[in-house]
Formats: C-alpha cells, sequence, structure tokens
C-alpha cells in the first residue's frame, strides 16, 4: 500500500493483475467524490466508478507515463461519468434539493450533495488538489509530488479552491432559496 | 498585515504550511481581529465537512466488487482469444485436409448410434401405426448415454430438426458441425459453419436404415400416444414438466411423460441394461415451410463444396481391424499413446472437439483423413454391436503387449478375441480372460 502509483501500474503490466486491487483502495473515495457530484447519487457514483475502475485496468497499457495514473483514471472517470450524465441530469437536480432540505433538518449527512455537486464544478487543477487532500488523504506535500507542482502552488491552489467551494455552496443555497 | 493578505493565507494557516513567521503574523492578526476569526471558522466548517465527506466515501468497499470484475472480464477475454486462435487455426487446417470427412464420419456414428431402437423390445403397441396427418415435422433434444446414468448437464446433446425424410442434427460438442440427413436417398451433407465447408456423404445401409428407425420409432410412439392416451401402459401418475402439467405412463422400459391436455409426448425415457436414451424438448407441427431450409440439401450461399479426392466413403460392414484402428487413432491420435478410460458413445461424443483439433493436425493428405475417419466410425460401430464385451484401457499405453484393453465374444465362437496394447489380436478361451 506505500508504494506510488508507477509500482503497481508497472506490476499489472508485468501481469500480476490482483495488483490492481492497491490502486482500487487508493482512489474508490477519490472517484466517488468526484462522480457523486455530478452523478447526483451514492449508487450512481459506484456503479460509474466501478466502471471506470475496470476500463482503466483493461487500458492501461496506454497510460503512457506510470506515475500519472490518477490523472488518467480521473479523466475515464469524467468519461463515463459524461456518458451517464445526460439521463442523470433531471434526478440529480431533485437530490441536490432533497440534500438541502436534509440539511436544514438537521439530519447528519452520510452525504453531503451540494458539496460533491460544488466539488464537480471547480475547474480541473482545484478539483483534483481537493479530492487528493480529502478524499484520497494525501497530504499537500503528496499532492505536490504526485501533481508536479511545487508546494507553494498547492498551498495557493488549495486556497483558491476553498474560495470557490464557498461561491458555489453560497449560489447553490441561493438557487434553493429562490426555488422555495 | 492587513486582512485582506491575512484571508489569504487561512486554509494555509490550519492546514500547516505557513512558514514560522507568517505563522506567527496570522496568529497575532486573529487576536484581535473578529472579521478574520470569523471567516477562519467558516473555513474550518467547510473543511470539515470535507472531511466528514471524504471519510464517509472511502469506506466504501468497491475493491471486490471492482477486483471480480477485472478477473471475469480477462477470463472471458483470453477465452475469446483463445477462441478465435483456435477457430482461425481450425479454418487453416480445414482448408488444407480434408478433416470435414473425419467429422462427417464421426456424426454417422452418432447417427447410428442413436438410431439404435431402445424400444425394440417393449414397444407392443406399434402395430396400430396410424398413418402421421400432422406429424411431419419435430424438433426435439436427445441424450443417449451408453453403459452409465445419464447426466443431463454434461451429456452431449443430439438437437434434431425433422422434416419428412430429412433431419438436421447439431451435436453440443460440435456446435459449429450441422449434418443434414436425407434418409430417402441415403445423402448426408456436413456444413462447417466457421469455415464455411460443405461435404457430401454417402449414407447407404446401416447408417441410412437406422436413422429411418429412429425417426419412424419417434413419430409411432407420439402418434399412439396423441390417438390413445390409454394405450396398454401402466399410469404413473402425473407431474409438472416446465410448467406444464403432464401425465406419466410405463410401457416395460419406456417412460413417457405426456402433456395432460394434448397427449403430445413432453420427455421419454428410455431405459436398458448399458443404454439410457432422454427425448425432451419436443416441438411439434411447426409447418413445414418454416423449417424447409434448415434441411435443404442445397449448399448454402458462400459455401465451399469439398470434392470427394481420394478415398471415398465406404461405411459398409465394420470389421474388428476397425475396430482395433478405432482404438489406434483415438489413442495415439486424440489421448497422446494413452487408451481412453472408457469407450462408448458418450465418450466418443465428448472426444469429438478432439477429433477437430488434434486428429486434424496429424493428417498429411486427404486419403489419410478419410481413412481415419471411417475407421473411427466403423470401428465405433462394430464396437455397438458385439454383446458379449468388456473393456479395460484404462491406464494402459499403447505398446504395452501384455496388457489386454479390450475382448468380445464373436457371434457363435466358442472363444474370445482379445485385444492387447500393443494392438494385437489373440484367441483366448473364457477360463483364460483376464480378470
Amino acid at each position: 500500500m506505500s508504494e506510488n502509483d508507477k509500482f503497481y501500474v508497472e506490476r499489472c503490466l508485468d501481469g500480476h493483475p490482483d495488483d490492481y486491487r492497491y490502486l482500487v483502495r487508493r482512489y474508490q473515495g477519490v472517484l466517488l467524490a468526484n462522480l457523486a457530484g455530478k452523478l447526483g447519487s451514492r449508487d450512481r457514483a459506484e456503479e460509474a466508478a466501478q466502471e471506470a475502475l475496470v476500463r482503466a485496468y483493461f487500458n492501461i497499457g496506454k497510460l503512457k507515463k506510470p506515475d500519472s495514473f490518477f490523472s488518467w483514471l480521473l479523466g475515464i472517470a469524467d468519461n463515463v461519468a459524461k456518458e451517464h450524465q445526460r439521463k442523470e441530469q433531471l434526478q440529480r437536480q431533485r437530490e441536490i434539493v432533497r440534500s438541502f432540505s436534509e440539511e436544514s433538518s438537521g439530519t447528519e449527512l452520510s452525504q453531503d450533495y451540494a458539496l460533491e455537486t460544488a466539488i464537480a464544478e471547480l475547474p480541473e487543477v482545484y478539483r483534483k488538489i481537493i479530492l487528493l487532500r480529502y478524499y484520497g488523504q494525501h497530504s499537500c506535500n503528496q499532492i505536490a509530488e504526485q501533481l508536479d507542482m511545487p508546494l507553494g502552488t498547492v498551498t495557493k491552489t488549495l486556497s483558491r479552491a476553498y474560495a470557490m467551494l464557498r461561491e458555489s455552496l453560497q449560489q447553490q443555497t441561493e438557487v434553493y432559496e429562490v426555488s422555495q | 498585515m492587513k486582512c485582506t493578505e491575512i484571508k489569504e493565507l487561512l486554509v494555509a494557516y490550519f492546514e500547516g504550511l505557513l512558514g514560522d513567521s507568517e505563522q506567527q503574523a496570522v496568529e497575532e492578526h486573529l487576536k484581535d481581529c473578529s472579521a478574520c476569526q470569523a471567516e477562519l471558522q467558516e473555513l474550518k466548517g467547510l473543511r470539515d465537512r470535507l472531511v466528514t465527506n471524504g471519510k464517509a466515501l472511502a469506506q466504501s468497499n468497491l475493491e471486490e466488487d471492482v477486483m471480480n470484475q477485472v478477473i471475469r472480464e480477462q477470463n472471458t477475454r483470453l477465452k475469446a482469444a483463445a477462441r478465435a486462435t483456435n477457430a482461425l487455426k481450425i479454418r487453416r487446417t480445414i482448408m488444407k485436409s480434408p478433416m470435414i470427412k473425419i467429422v462427417a464420419a464421426a456424426v454417422i456414428i452418432i447417427a447410428v448410434l442413436i438410431g439404435i431402437n431402445p424400444f425394440k423390445s417393449t414397444i407392443t403397441f406399434a402395430d396400430v401405426v396410424k398413418p402421421l396427418l400432422n406429424a411431419r415435422t419435430l424438433i426435439l433434444d436427445v441424450i443417449v448415454n451408453i453403459g452409465s446414468d445419464v447426466d443431463e448437464d454434461t451429456d452431449p446433446v443430439v438437437h434434431d430438426v425433422i422434416v419428412d425424410q430429412r433431419i438436421r442434427r447439431v451435436v453440443s460438442t460440435q456446435e459449429h458441425i450441422v449434418n443434414i440427413f436425407d434418409t430417402e436417398n441415403a445423402k448426408m451433407l456436413t456444413l462447417h459453419t466457421e469455415g464455411n465447408i460443405a461435404v457430401y456423404s454417402d449414407i447407404q445401409g446401416q447408417v441410412q436404415d437406422m436413422t429411418k428407425n429412429y425417426v419412424t420409432v419417434l413419430l409411432d410412439i407420439i402418434t399412439n400416444i396423441q390417438n390413445n392416451p390409454d394405450f396398454e401402459a401402466e399410469k404413473i401418475g402425473e407431474k409438472e414438466i416446465n410448467g406444464q402439467k403432464c401425465v406419466g405412463f410405463v410401457a416395460g422400459n419406456l417412460t413417457i411423460w405426456a402433456d395432460a391436455e394434448t397427449g403430445l409426448p413432453v420427455r421419454i425415457e428410455a431405459h436398458e441394461p448399458g443404454l439410457t436414451a432422454i427425448y425432451k424438448n419436443f416441438q411439434f407441427n411447426i409447418p413445414v415451410e418454416e423449417l424447409e431450409s434448415q434441411v435443404s440439401m442445397e449448399i448454402p450461399d458462400g459455401y465451399k463444396l469439398v470434392e470427394n479426392e481420394g478415398t471415398e466413403f465406404d461405411m459398409g460392414t465394420p470389421t474388428e481391424q476397425d475396430l482395433v484402428d478405432c482404438l489406434r487413432i483415438w489413442a495415439e491420435d486424440l489421448m497422446d499413446g494413452n487408451f481412453p478410460e472408457t469407450i462408448g458413445m458418450t465418450e466418443f461424443t465428448k472426444t469429438l472437439p478432439q477429433v477437430e483439433g488434434k486428429l486434424a493436425e496429424s493428417i498429411t493428405s486427404a486419403e489419410e483423413g478419410t481413412q481415419k475417419g471411417m475407421s473411427l466410425g466403423k470401428g465405433m460401430l462394430f464396437h455397438m454391436q458385439l454383446k458379449d464385451k468388456h473393456y479395460a484401457g484404462a491406464g494402459v499405453k499403447v505398446g504395452e503387449a501384455d496388457k489386454a484393453v479390450f475382448w468380445y465374444l464373436p457371434d457363435g465362437a466358442d472363444t474370445y478375441r482379445v485385444i492387447y496394447g500393443d494392438l494385437s489380436v489373440k484367441d483366448v478361451a473364457e477360463e483364460n480372460l483376464p480378470k
């Protein structure tokens, strides 16, 4: 579990499919967070995450840089999400509204649709950092290494991502209040 | 520092990413600035929300699902690849060799084997044969097992479409080989649906008789039940088969389950010592027009006819030598030099896919292919006709002259004929037979 992505990608390519499970373990939460916001429900996110992970496995030979597995996987997940999205659009709106009412009623949320939707709408670099930090449990230093950027840039980007999330959540609340 | 500058640093502050001096500056500022304190609380609230949600999602377990799907799909892909390679190999081989004839010969054996009338000693109502006005067409599955009990899940299934005197037959172990029998004109057309190759065979004599016999007997049974649901048989009760309410009869070694309303048979079982046959999945009286094209003796578009170069098929009277050759081919070409565990129709049918693969590879000429096909077929026919016989080839290798593989008592003879592992044959008195 401590090895980097490149190690496991190469193990898979060398004919050890079972080692793929470590990559699944590492990124399942990240993918779910990324997909839940786009697809509007946990079930659909799981379905899409599974599809993305399986698709990634069978295309792993096409991954040019094994150490950029995460970005590549996220790209696949985004594609899967787009395929699923059209038919899910309406449903998603309903789920968001429901999540607001649940939130206002003070119920403890096992899933935060509003937040996931806000994440889903972040530009890619901001989204990646939020996902890795809070859904992949990476430290900022690890993120800097993973995304190949200076720590200072990670810090600034994270800060900016917070601002964007706040703004997006604020807007959602307004939309919700107007629709009430 | 001004509030705007501090606010820029708050995320880095609670993430522990600031240098000492900046850290201190932020702390100092926060002491006196309630606006920035509020801002910090709000950001931390958002962070907690992210952390909570992150933990909730990390708890999910996609791992097993994904790995199972990966492994399942991997296997499917490997199998598909192997199939494609295999099909390609077979196609290449088939173009060069006359192996379709071997397969044709093998299928002829099946024709004969299922034509052996398992009802002969017990059908007492066969003299009431009525003209078959309605049952001109019949579709059914047949499972015949010689020597042991039928296992309906694993035994090879013969799927027949019968239209008048024609039969279209596919055996489950080789679904890409279709055989069409014209029992009236004693012809058989074999189609290899992957190689798009066709071959005609002559089936005069035993094959023709047996095949006709099989259809006649089946149709007789059906007519009899249909016309007289209380025919001379013992009613053994009712049960549901595939959702149909059925009435059961036993006549000698025959058990027949017929639809309680229409009287049409749903399942027929024939048990004789050493032979079990099950006839099921019947479909009656589908209009001839719908099935006609399936039993056409014309070569379909896109198929290439393999002409009879070399030896002609001759499925005439089988001899002991045919059985010896059959055992040799089976052991040497199909089993890497080991005699099979048992011999008989069921084993033979299960071996068919290898006949196509392994045997085809070992053949060098059209003549050899036809010869081997005929030997296999006639050897099995000879074996079928023997009454007093015993097989002991399990564990024996080709060449082991001291081990007996098979013995039988020829009709009217006093001594047994014994075939040994080196495929020599000797006369042996009963008391000297191997134990």
